[in-house]
C-alpha cells in the first residue's frame, strides 16, 4: 500500500507498549498501520464498557476524529515493535483522490455507525423503532392535512400512493389528494354542447387499457403516471400535476350547484308554440319508451333532443343532460357498453356539475367492473362514495367497493 | 464550495420554492443532495408536531444516508428559502466519486462530524438528572466552537428551546433548569444567548457524573 504514496509522508516507529495517542487528545493526524500491532481501547458510551479492537495492517486509524476535528475517542497503543505512516489531512485527501474504493468502504462504515447511533438515540428518547414506513408516511400526510399545510400533505399522500398503491390507506390517500386539489379550484363552466361524433368513440373496446379512450380521467391511478426514472422527483412540475388534477376533479366534488337554481326563474317565458311539442314533452315521450324498456325508440327521441344542441334555458339544459344520461342507461341495459360509456363520459367531461354526475360515475364504475377492470371500477366508485352531499348513491358505491375488494 | 457545482448544475440541479418538501420522512429515498443556495430545514413529526432538528445551508449535504443503505428517510427536508441543490442518485454515486474524488473527501468530513455530534448528543441523553443534562448541553455548545477560551466567560448563542431539544426534554423543564443556574450565578440568561461564567466547573461536574454512571 505504501508504494503509491507521495513523498513527504512520515513513517514512525514505536516500541512495544507505546501510546500513539490518548483518548481526549486533539490532533489532525491520521495513521496507517504498516507493520506490528496497534490496539485501540475505547469506552462504549451507552454501557460504559471498555472495548478493545485491533487494527489490521494497512488499515487507517484516527480518521474520524481528525476529519471531524474532535478529540480522540480511543487510546491507540502498540503491541510489539510497530511502524505506522503518519498522514496530515492534506496527505490523506491526496490519497483519497486516487483511491475512491477506500473512501467507499469508509463511507459505508461511517454510514452504518451513524444509523446505529440514530437508533440508540431514538431508543433513549423513547421513540419506537418498530414502525411501518407506509403507515408512518400516511400519518405525515395526515399531520399536514389536518394542520392545513396542503402542499406538504399532497406531497406525502402522492408518495404514499406511489410506493404503497395497494395498501390500507391508499384509497383514503387518494381522496385526500382530491379533496385538496378541489379546495381552491374554480368550477368548470358547462361547455356549450355539441353532439358527440360517433366515430370519435368507435375505437373503444372493452379490452382496451382504456387510458387513451378515457383521457378525460386517467389521473386517479397515479402509479401509472409515474415514470420510474423520475419517481423520486419532487420536481417543480408537481404543481402542474395537481392543478391538472383539480381541473378534472373539483367540479365533481364541489357541491355548489346553487347557480343552476336561478335559471329556473324566468319572467320572459312565452308559451311555446303549440304546433311543436316542447322539449319537455319530447323528453317525456322518450322517457315513457325508456320505462317500457323500449330502448331503441327511447334512444331515437333522446338523440333528437341532443341533436338540437344545448338549449338556453336552465330547465331545458337539465332535460338535455338527462337525455344523454338516459341514452347511456339505454345502451347500458342493452349491454352496448361502448355507447353507454361515451354518454356517461360526456356528462363527466362536460356537465360535471349536473345532478346526473354521481349516477354517471357509478355507471362508469359498473362498466369497468363488467369489463373486468377492477381497479378502474373502484376508482370511480370511490368518487361517488366520497362525493358530497351524501345520499343513497354514496352507500351504494361503498357496497360496490366492498364487494369488489372481497372478490 | 465544490468546484463541480456549476458544471453539474445542468444535469443535477434542482430548485425548490420556500416551504416545498424536498423529501418526506418515511419515504423511500435513493438520492442525496448538496445545497448550493438557500436554506433547508430537516424536520420530524414528533407527537403530531413538526420539529426542526437542523437547518442547513449552502455547502451542506443532506439525504446522504441513502447512499449506502436501504432505509426510508429518517426525517423530512423542506426548503426554507428559494433553494438550489444538486441531486444525485445513489446509482451515480460511483461514477460521481470517480470523477470527483473531492466530493468523496467532503462526504467523509461530513460523516465524521455527524457521527461525533450524534455520539455527543447520546452522551447528554444518557445522563440522568435534567440539571446535569442542561449543563452538558452548554458544554457541548462551547466545544463546538474551538475559538472559545474555556478558561474565561463564554457566550453561547442559543435559546432555552434549543437546549431543551438537545437534552431531549420539554422546553419548560429546560427553562426551569436554566433559571436555576442563573439564580446560583453560574450563567446569565438572555433572550438570544446564554453566558456561561465558568465552563470548567460544569465539565468537572459532568465528568464525575459520567464516571458514576457506569460504576
Amino acid at each position: 500500500m505504501a508504494s503509491g504514496f507521495q513523498s513527504g509522508i512520515i513513517t514512525r516507529g514505536y516500541k512495544s507498549g507505546s501510546i500513539i495517542y490518548f483518548e481526549g487528545d486533539k490532533s489532525e493526524y491520521i495513521y496507517i498501520l504498516k507493520s506490528g500491532r496497534v490496539l485501540l481501547t475505547y469506552t462504549k458510551i451507552d454501557t460504559g464498557e471498555e472495548v478493545k479492537e485491533e487494527v489490521r495492517q494497512g488499515e487507517f486509524f484516527g480518521v474520524k476524529s481528525a476529519l471531524g476535528k474532535y478529540p480522540r475517542e480511543e487510546t491507540a497503543q502498540t503491541i510489539g515493535e510497530t511502524s505506522v505512516l503518519v498522514l496530515t489531512m492534506a496527505d490523506f485527501e491526496r490519497m483519497i483522490l486516487r483511491n475512491v474504493n477506500v473512501v467507499r468502504k469508509m463511507l459505508r462504515v461511517f454510514s452504518n455507525q451513524l444509523r446505529r447511533l440514530g437508533k440508540t438515540v431514538r431508543t433513549v428518547l423513547g421513540e419506537s423503532d418498530n414502525v411501518n414506513p407506509d403507515i408512518e408516511l400516511f400519518r405525515i400526510g395526515e399531520h399536514y392535512f389536518k394542520s392545513g399545510d396542503f402542499n406538504k400533505a399532497t406531497y406525502a399522500f402522492k408518495k404514499y400512493m406511489e410506493y404503497y398503491p395497494n395498501t390500507d390507506y391508499s384509497k383514503l390517500a387518494m381522496d385526500r389528494i382530491k379533496t385538496i386539489s378541489s379546495g381552491g379550484a374554480i368550477p368548470q363552466p358547462a361547455k356549450p354542447s355539441k353532439p358527440v361524433p360517433e366515430d370519435d368513440l368507435t375505437d373503444f373496446s372493452m379490452d382496451d387499457d382504456s387510458e387513451d379512450v378515457f383521457s378525460f380521467d386517467d389521473k386517479p391511478a397515479p402509479k401509472k403516471d409515474v415514470k420510474p426514472e423520475f419517481s423520486f422527483d419532487a420536481n417543480p412540475h408537481d404543481a402542474g400535476v395537481s392543478s391538472e388534477l383539480s381541473s378534472e376533479m373539483d367540479n365533481f366534488l364541489s357541491d355548489d350547484n346553487t347557480v343552476d337554481d336561478f335559471g329556473d326563474f324566468d319572467f320572459d317565458s312565452k308559451p311555446a308554440s303549440k304546433s311543436e311539442p316542447t322539449l319537455k314533452e319530447k323528453f317525456e315521450d322518450g322517457l315513457s319508451s325508456f320505462k317500457m324498456d323500449n330502448y331503441k325508440d327511447a334512444i331515437e327521441v333522446f338523440s333528437e333532443i341532443i341533436g338540437d344542441g344545448m338549449p338556453e334555458k336552465q330547465q331545458d339544459k337539465k332535460i338535455f343532460i338527462d337525455s344523454y344520461f338516459h341514452t347511456g342507461i339505454c345502451y347500458f341495459n342493452m349491454k352496448n357498453y361502448k355507447e353507454a360509456m361515451s354518454r356517461f363520459a360526456e356528462i363527466v367531461k362536460n356537465y360535471s356539475d349536473s345532478d346526473r354526475m354521481k349516477e354517471s360515475l357509478l355507471y362508469i364504475g359498473e362498466i369497468f367492473e363488467t369489463a373486468g377492470q377492477k381497479d378502474k371500477a373502484i376508482t370511480y366508485y370511490n368518487k361517488v362514495a366520497n362525493a358530497s352531499p351524501k345520499d343513497s348513491l354514496n352507500s351504494k358505491a361503498f357496497d360496490k367497493i366492498r364487494a369488489l375488494q372481497k372478490s | 464550495m465544490l468546484e463541480l457545482d456549476e458544471k453539474f448544475f445542468g444535469r443535477f440541479g434542482v430548485e425548490y420554492t420556500p416551504n416545498q418538501i424536498i423529501f418526506c420522512e418515511f419515504e423511500p429515498g435513493y438520492e442525496f443532495y448538496f445545497i448550493q443556495k438557500g436554506r433547508v430545514k430537516i424536520t420530524k413529526i414528533i407527537n403530531d408536531r413538526e420539529k426542526t432538528i437542523d437547518v442547513l445551508s449552502a455547502g451542506d449535504v443532506f439525504g446522504e444516508m441513502s447512499i449506502l443503505e436501504e432505509e426510508p428517510r429518517s426525517a423530512s427536508a423542506i426548503a426554507i428559502d428559494k433553494v438550489r441543490v444538486l441531486k444525485f442518485h445513489r446509482d451515480n454515486f460511483d461514477t460521481l466519486l470517480q470523477g470527483n474524488p473531492q466530493l468523496a473527501y467532503k462526504l467523509l468530513l461530513i460523516f465524521s462530524k455527524r457521527i461525533y455530534d450524534a455520539k455527543r448528543r447520546l452522551m447528554i441523553l444518557l445522563l440522568e438528572e435534567p440539571s446535569v443534562k442542561v449543563m452538558d448541553v452548554l458544554i457541548m455548545l462551547a466545544e463546538q466552537n474551538p475559538q472559545y477560551d474555556m478558561e474565561g466567560e463564554i457566550t453561547l448563542y442559543t435559546t432555552a428551546q434549543q437546549v431543551a431539544s438537545w437534552a431531549g426534554m420539554a422546553e419548560a423543564e429546560a427553562q426551569k433548569e436554566l433559571t436555576h443556574l442563573t439564580r446560583v450565578d453560574k450563567i446569565d440568561l438572555y433572550e438570544d444567548r446564554i453566558v456561561v461564567k465558568n465552563i470548567r466547573d460544569f465539565q468537572r461536574v459532568i465528568a464525575s457524573r459520567r464516571k458514576n454512571l457506569y460504576s
